[in-house]
């Protein structure tokens, strides 16, 4: 059991995403305010097999939003956090610990910021963009989002309207045309990386936020820093 | 058999675990066979706010002795330890230190989740 406070909380509300992706909108006990910054995440302890498990959700909602607050996940096969999660009900209660973390952005970048994100790891890009957008940013921002079709694309029409409403932020999704195979990251992803931050040029001031699932999402911290970004600059977090 | 000597820096008695590396994993959180995973399976409380998956430095531990007995770091073990307070020169984060036999010790800090903001 973790010696950190714990937190009780209400599921207020579910929304599916996508078929295997939801929201949970969690009412703090209380009405207790939790404040975070954005890209931290609540670590979930969860019944599973007689045992309590630890499971960690980013928070989707910005922390200066005033109602509940959102995780959202992806049902993983075989994982007994998600299956447990997927299982619970409005009204349900669940307990958690933090928020935690330091994949996290709390102040505009000094350079053009880059994020680059793989399916449900965009979750963190969230509250992290509407920060940082809202603030009308110097430098450029852009978020670079890879899933194997639109309709997987979360939040999609949040995306499109900082889009149009900031001169400073593009968005690019990333999704395989036709003939051009299955979604991955070794695919879809690391080719557009190479070609628009390695090779169209010798800036090597960028900085960059990646997230993704599992060990392919490295690949594309290794591409980065293999060029001569630094180490610091390319900061990523693997789910 | 491997055997896992625990000790805490808040105090309270140190504590020796013997177990089966093959008998891996005892808990269901970080990788199978890690520091962490003994523990827990073992009824040894470490902090592990991301689950085990290498997010956070909640479950960083000091190895006294033994490093050899333990897996690589990898370069994404090696960043996040970059953030752990209290870094030494024989950090692990316990989640992804796998230990493959032989006899290890370790330290666990007294400062373990000021990662919090």
């Amino acid at each position: 059991m973790s010696s950190a406070p714990t937190y009780t909380a209400t599921i207020e509300r579910v929304v599916e995403r996508t078929p295997d992706t939801r929201s949970f909108f969690l009412r703090v006990a209380g009405g207790r305010p939790l404040p975070s910054v954005p890209g931290q995440f609540l670590s979930f302890l969860l019944p599973a097999d007689g045992k309590t498990l630890t499971r960690a959700y980013t928070i989707a909602s910005p922390p200066d939003e005033t109602g509940p607050i959102e995780i959202c996940l992806n049902r993983v096969a075989g994982g007994p956090g998600s299956a447990y999660l997927f299982g619970c009900r409005e009204g349900d209660e669940l307990r958690f610990t933090g928020p935690w973390g330091r994949f996290v952005i709390d102040e505009p970048s000094d350079a053009e910021h880059v994020f680059i994100a793989d399916r449900v790891g965009v979750v963190p890009f969230r509250p992290m963009l509407a920060r940082l957008l809202s603030g009308r940013p110097r430098f450029p921002v852009s978020l670079l989002y890879g899933a194997a079709r639109e309709s997987d694309l979360l939040f999609l029409d949040e995306w499109r309207t900082w889009d149009l409403r900031c001169p400073q932020f593009s968005f690019h999704p990333l999704i395989p045309g036709e003939g051009q195979g299955a979604y991955s990251i070794d695919a879809t992803v690391v080719p557009y990386v190479e070609q628009r931050f390695v090779k169209a040029d010798h800036n090597r001031d960028r900085r960059f936020s990646i997230c993704g699932i599992g060990r392919p999402i490295l690949r594309v911290r290794d591409v980065l820093r293999g060029a001569g970004y630094a180490r610091g600059a390319v900061k990523y977090e693997k789910w | 058999m491997a055997k896992l000597h625990v000790a805490f820096e808040a105090g309270g008695p140190d504590r020796v675990i013997e177990f089966d590396p093959a008998a891996a994993p005892f808990h269901h959180d970080g990788e199978p066979g890690s520091i962490l995973d003994v523990l827990l399976g073992h009824g040894i409380d470490l902090e592990h706010a991301c689950g085990g998956n290498c997010a956070c430095t909640t479950c960083h531990v000091i190895v006294l002795d033994g490093m050899e007995h333990l897996s690589e770091n990898e370069e994404e073990e090696d960043d996040m330890l970059d953030k752990a307070p209290g870094l030494r020169a024989t950090s692990r984060l316990g989640c992804q230190a796998v230990m493959d036999g032989g006899e290890v010790k370790i330290l666990i800090p007294r400062y373990t989740i000021n990662q919090q903001i």
